[in-house]
């Protein structure tokens, strides 16, 4: 931005975040996760949303947010909440939160949040005990999509519609498109992140590459020349399985494109397609090509990312949320850059296909005893969450930002720009899918990481498992 | 009559408390457990549950995808382990304790020690032990004999490694429990074998053993209930990987149960796990008290 008056790089951030939204306006209808699509999001199950979406919390909504929220007054309630959260001291959100809670305090010293963060995996199993124990916080983190829909389905979740009147302007309806189930809002989003392909630089030019590979055909070459000179062109962390997702959903999505991927993880199409066996036997072979650490299939994320970070890896697939992590490390920072994988199938796929969307959201109990206080707590929370977030680096800005940002690290703002030109969205598989069937998927994902089925045999298993 | 009945009374109303809250805290979940087990149960509203008998019994049993009869197997694996390794190891330091050497106490505490750090702790202490980038394990015995995918990333070398920090964790449980039994012994039964003659290993054979032979009871009972309970170590460790290698029933019942959705499944499996523990409990017990300590009928 040199050269360019404060007024100008202004307007120039606002046009990126009009394009962004756009583009969160197509993520959402591809994704159609929320709004009449909540039976396609976790209703494929038959068991899950779906099967119980016709009753999703019309008591919820009609019983919790009867009495209209918009007639509540923050500034005069005197309550104290309690909020689960996953941002704990090592999760790259953890300022963000911290950040927007004192300033919470500050503007609404009557209410006391009390706040607690929890490890992500255990996370998961202690608000599903809590929620089928009817013991929830009053406000919690949540995942959009078929995680928050079965919670919604069992009506324990607050509507938000009464509370969201508000914020309209500032929160794009498109944003609030996961978390809408049977046309209710159920859910804040915080961020969106996309799956970005991180590459170490200096790692590629001593492979004799200034830039990362726009084509796949020169990508496998990079990779062959990072073979040679002794670096390992990928790190995964086989422990976790979602890691191994991030690399083999962009593979299949730059195979047979997002509408066709889309479809599958949505129910409106089977895993039976050949097309998909052959994008899984194509991330097999970079596997048996030894471009992926042997090893990585015992490390965790944490000791993955540690170790493209001390240089063991040129590539790092995942979260953009880790841009927050990258940009705090002042030595490794300038050696980071960001791209898309690039296109397999240019009949089929094509640049700007991104596998992501906004998936991290705060959402009400319904059994919270301020339910009314909590939801607007929650979108005013959120807003400023958001607002950090964007500002470290956690992710995209849901809400329209506000105030100064142009403190915003350059990684992130590359981000934003693939994000700009971005012409569909695939939400991650296991956000997408309800519990049972996801966990169908990560099983398959992990044996075709670890070369116990092939491509056809992927598909089979899906095929015959996930109803 | 009155007054016997006033004894009852009295005795009931000082065992309520106890037994409402045993009712409450262990009876109750069992039959609800039993009871979610007959449903197809896969929200966490039990609106819309369907009763399908014996149905999620059925799957569990016959369903390749779940790998129940992997999972039981590996803890019927971990309780022999227990059996034939934890619990001669806790015996051995036990007699060796109970001579009293010098340093008797510090050795105790020493041993005792990994019984007291919480687990998550040990499990992460280990996972460094066999990380394949930094481990002490690599260092020790070289990284060229580390399998493919790393100690934990490998299907036959995975349940080992996690085994033996769970039968290590323990040894000093058991440990202490017999020692408590062995220091029991009455020294003049000692001093009269060996004016006997006897050397120290018959002493502990013929005198010692047979006299802690309850206490070797409960540590066999508990060893192996634990062993099908176990959890925690594995779950930080594997959670069950690579592709279901360390997997326990305990581990696929939280995978059923809050990664999956699945409560009836989970429940099913809650259910096994219990009736498996009472009925090793049962044949534990039958089986030791077949002779009592004098080695009577």
């Amino acid at each position: 931005m040199i050269g360019l008056s404060k007024k100008e790089e202004n307007i120039m951030k606002l046009k990126k975040f009009a394009a962004l939204l756009l583009a969160g306006a197509m993520t959402l209808s591809m994704a159609a996760c929320g709004t009449g699509g909540s039976g396609d999001g976790s209703g494929a199950s038959g068991a899950g949303t779906g099967g119980s979406s016709n009753n999703t919390s019309s008591e919820a909504s009609g019983g919790a947010s009867g009495g209209s929220s918009n007639a509540v007054s923050m500034e005069n309630a005197e309550c104290t909440l309690e909020m689960w959260c996953i941002a704990t001291e090592s999760d790259s959100n953890r300022h963000s939160y911290e950040a927007a809670i004192d300033e919470m305090k500050t503007e609404y010293p009557n209410i006391t949040l009390d706040w607690e963060a929890f490890e992500n995996q255990s996370y998961k199993t202690k608000i599903k005990a809590a929620v089928a124990a009817d013991e929830m916080p009053d406000i919690f983190f949540t995942w959009s999509c078929a995680f928050l829909g079965d919670f919604v389905a069992s009506n324990k979740v607050y509507c938000l519609d009464d509370a969201y009147q508000e914020y309209k302007s500032e929160l794009p309806e498109v944003m609030m498109g996961n978390s809408t189930y049977d046309g209710k809002h159920y859910g804040v989003p915080l961020t969106m992140n996309i799956v970005g392909l991180f590459a170490n630089m200096d790692l590629l030019k001593e492979a004799g590459y200034d830039e990362i590979p726009g084509t796949y055909d020169e990508f496998i070459k990079c990779c062959d020349a990072l073979k040679e000179k002794d670096i390992i062109p990928f790190g995964c962390a086989g422990s976790e399985t979602w890691c191994v997702t991030e690399y083999l959903e962009s593979v299949i999505e730059k195979s047979i494109g997002a509408d066709a991927m889309n479809d599958i993880f949505l129910g409106r199409a089977t895993w039976n397609n050949p097309e998909v066996a052959a994008a899984v036997d194509t991330f097999q072979s970079m596997v048996n090509n030894g471009y992926f650490d042997p090893n990585g299939i015992s490390l965790s994320n944490d000791e993955v990312k540690a170790n493209f970070m001390a240089g063991k890896y040129a590539f790092y697939m995942n979260g953009t949320w880790n841009c927050a992590d990258f940009a705090n490390d002042a030595n490794f920072f300038p050696k980071v850059k960001v791209a898309e994988f690039p296109v397999i199938n240019s009949d089929k796929a094509e640049l700007g296909q991104l596998i992501g969307g906004p998936s991290d959201t705060l959402a009400v109990a319904a059994s919270s005893e301020n339910a009314a206080i909590a939801a607007k707590y929650t979108f005013e929370l959120g807003k400023r969450i958001c607002h950090y977030g964007y500002l470290d680096g956690c992710g995209l800005p849901a809400w329209t930002p506000y105030g100064d940002t142009s403190s915003v690290n350059a990684l992130t703002q590359d981000v934003a720009n693939i994000c700009n030109a971005a012409k569909a969205y695939v939400l991650f598989g296991d956000t997408a899918m309800n519990a049972d069937e996801a966990n169908t998927y990560l099983d398959y994902v992990a044996q075709v990481y670890g070369c116990k089925v092939d491509g056809q045999g992927f598909i089979d298993g899906l095929t015959k498992d996930i109803r | 009559m009155k007054n016997k009945t006033y004894k009852y009374v009295t005795v009931f109303l000082f065992l309520l408390p106890a037994l409402i809250l045993f009712i409450g805290v262990l009876i109750a979940p069992i039959v609800m457990s039993l009871v979610y087990s007959l449903f197809d149960l896969r929200s966490v509203s039990t609106e819309g549950m369907e009763f399908i008998g014996l149905g999620n019994y059925k799957e569990l049993f016959t369903s390749g995808s779940i790998s129940f009869w992997k999972a039981l197997g590996n803890s019927m694996l971990l309780a022999v382990l227990s059996v034939f390794i934890q619990l001669p190891l806790a015996l051995g330091l036990a007699l060796m304790l109970g001579k009293g050497i010098k340093g008797e106490r510090a050795f105790l505490s020493i041993y005792f020690l990994p019984v007291l750090i919480s687990t998550v702790v040990i499990g992460q202490l280990w996972r460094k032990i066999y990380n394949p980038d930094y481990g002490i394990l690599n260092a020790v015995v070289g990284s060229g004999l580390m399998p493919q995918g790393g100690w934990l990333g490998n299907e036959s070398s995975a349940l080992w490694c996690v085994f033996i920090p769970t039968l290590w964790q323990y040894v000093g449980y058991h440990m202490l429990l017999m020692y408590a039994g062995v220091r029991s012994v009455s020294p003049e039964l000692r001093e009269a074998a060996k004016l006997d003659g006897a050397t120290d290993g018959q002493v502990d054979w013929y005198i010692v053993i047979p006299s802690i032979k309850p206490i070797l009871r409960v540590s066999v009972i508990f060893a192996i209930t634990g062993s099908l309970k176990s959890f925690d170590l594995i779950y930080v460790l594997t959670n069950g990987g690579p592709y279901h290698a360390t997997e326990v029933p305990s581990t696929l019942m939280i995978s059923m149960l809050f990664e999956r959705n699945r409560y009836g499944m989970g429940s099913t499996i809650a259910v096994l796990m219990i009736a498996l523990c009472f009925a090793f409990a049962i044949i534990i017990n039958a089986v030791f008290k077949e002779r009592d300590i004098y080695g009577k009928k």
